[in-house]
């Protein structure tokens, strides 16, 4: 089965004089499958998916999104991309905001008025009328997921989906990832939820400081008898040069202890 | 191409629902409305006793048209700092507040390029540009009939020039604002559009009339005038110095020197390669731009 996704070797950095922000990273993503994207904070994940994306040109390495160059628009016809923090068009209303995106997409009169009210029912702003300047960061984050859906991808990237929807929100983005994967999508996860990722994962690769450091089917990165937050953890530390350790509190909060 | 107009639609929508742009254009609409009618008074004073403007025996042909020429002169000033505001205003949030917000990385991740992205983001804020600055010319043709009319060619040439102007203006802070902050980007602007432009100008004319004679500074000027955007001007500014000039009987020569000429054919050409090499550079700067 041919990979919806090919990254080989992909190297980023931001700046000539910067470390690199993402170093030799390589895998593949086929139809039907969900891959999870984890590491902590800074290890190169979002800059990662916006290459897939077509969103950042890498230094090095390669990337073809079906089989093409990411910025060729082509390539992107197939993505549902949900972006971290995501934004839009701040004077728009939720519904401008789909059609302005259906008619990036070619969708045509037909299937606008089809899906547009039935994406904006799933994210639960159909009854939305303000503007998009006045939408909190959940109902911006619901946008985004709805947006990513509209034109029935073959690839969704979801990066951090539910880190600002409620647990409700969370519980509809796990059963839509299931669905999609049914129907043969793939499935792009980039989540601090590892819980969430291991429930719908089916491979995983934890990355730190723009490496991958395992990765594998999730039977295989997560052994018998352990949870997903042990194998990151424990990986991310020992990838981490000796040093105080992450979870030791300031002493101002520490003298509180004592008083 | 669905792509672009897309694009154009919804950034038309944006600027729509923009109020400071609104609150732009009902100063400047107000502002070129009571300097109409300032001015018609004034003019009503000044015709009715012409001993106490200047000398007494020139003749009174001579001296309405100076004073058509003023109004024209003060009208047009007027409408182009109103036009160079809302030019500033397009131009400061039509690609820039995308790029900033984040709305650019949804945007782009779609099957859409960057070209038709530029294009529609252009033509958006040019066809708000014109229908602005074409509403505020005609409530200004519309002050002018106050002065029963005799103005037309004039009048015309001087509204296209304005709109010609605030076209440049919008497109350099377009271009400027997708490689830096929009305020940094307007200030640049007006240095380079306005303050280091505009001596240059100046000082080509002086050089052209003679006013400057040395050589070194004749080819560096006139290389330096092919370098940068020039504004377009009308025949009023000229006509209203050689006006004053005559009633004041003095040669004048130096002081019509710093004047520029109406605009001509060549004017034109360079102002439409100037609007194109801004459009390139918009292009530019929103393909190598990282989101």
């Amino acid at each position: 089965m041919a990979a919806v996704v090919s990254v080989k070797d992909l190297r980023k950095r931001y700046r000539s004089s910067d470390p690199w922000a993402v170093d030799g990273v390589t895998f593949e993503l086929e139809p039907g499958h969900a891959f999870g994207l984890l590491g902590p904070n800074g290890a190169g994940k979002s800059t990662v998916v916006k290459m897939i994306a077509g969103l950042l040109r890498p230094n090095g390495g390669t990337v073809t999104l079906f089989g093409l160059d990411p910025g060729n628009p082509a390539a992107r016809a197939g993505l549902g991309f949900s972006p971290e923090d995501p934004d839009f068009p701040k004077f728009l209303r939720a519904a401008e905001v789909l059609d302005y995106f259906a008619s990036l997409l070619g969708l045509d009169e037909i299937d606008r008025k089809r899906r547009i009210p039935e994406t904006l029912a799933f994210a639960g702003l159909d009854q939305e009328r303000r503007q998009i300047r006045q939408f909190s960061k959940g109902m911006k984050q619901r946008l985004g997921i709805a947006q990513a859906i509209l034109g029935r991808p073959k690839l969704l990237i979801l990066d951090e989906p539910t880190a600002d929807l409620d647990p409700l929100g969370r519980r509809d983005v796990r059963a839509l990832i299931d669905r999609l994967k049914e129907s043969g999508v793939a499935i792009l996860l980039n989540s601090h939820l590892l819980s969430e990722v291991e429930l719908v994962c089916d491979t995983v690769a934890i990355m730190a400081k723009g490496r991958v450091l395992k990765e594998g089917a999730m039977k295989e990165v997560v052994p018998e008898g352990r949870n997903l937050e042990d194998v990151f953890v424990e990986l991310v530390q020992a990838s981490s040069p000796p040093g105080p350790p992450r979870d030791q509190l300031p002493s101002f909060i520490s003298d509180q202890d004592r008083q | 191409m669905n792509g672009a107009l897309a694009v154009a639609r919804y950034t038309l929508i944006e600027l729509s629902r923009r109020r400071i742009l609104l609150v732009f254009v009902i100063i400047g609409a107000l502002g070129i409305l009571g300097l109409g009618v300032g001015l018609k008074v004034l003019y009503s004073v000044t015709s009715s006793s012409q001993g106490n403007f200047g000398p007494s025996n020139v003749d009174p042909a001579v001296f309405n048209r100076f004073l058509e020429l003023l109004f024209l002169t003060y009208i047009f000033g007027a409408l182009g700092i109103f036009g160079l505001l809302v030019a500033y205003g397009i131009g400061m949030t039509a690609i820039y507040h995308d790029l900033d917000s984040g709305a650019a990385v949804s945007i782009f991740a779609k099957p859409v390029s960057r070209l038709a992205f530029t294009a529609g983001k252009i033509g958006a804020a040019v066809a708000a540009l014109l229908v602005i600055m074409g509403l505020l010319g005609i409530e200004t043709r519309i002050v002018m009939f106050l002065f029963g009319g005799g103005l037309e060619t004039t009048l015309t040439s001087a509204v296209l020039a304005v709109i010609g102007n605030t076209v440049v203006i919008m497109l350099l802070v377009l271009a400027l604002s997708t490689w830096m902050n929009n305020i940094v980007a307007a200030i640049v602007a007006f240095i380079y559009y306005n303050v280091i432009s505009g001596v240059i100008v100046f000082v080509h004319n002086l050089v052209e009339n003679g006013v400057i004679g040395n050589a070194f500074f004749k080819v560096a000027f006139n290389i330096l005038y092919w370098l940068v955007p020039h504004e377009l001007v009308s025949s009023a500014s000229g006509d209203l110095v050689r006006a004053q000039v005559t009633i004041q009987s003095s040669s004048g020569s130096t002081a019509v020197a710093g004047v520029p000429a109406a605009s001509g054919p060549v004017d034109i050409a360079w102002w439409a390669f100037v609007v194109c090499v801004f459009c390139g550079l918009v292009y530019y700067s929103v393909r190598r731009r990282q989101v």
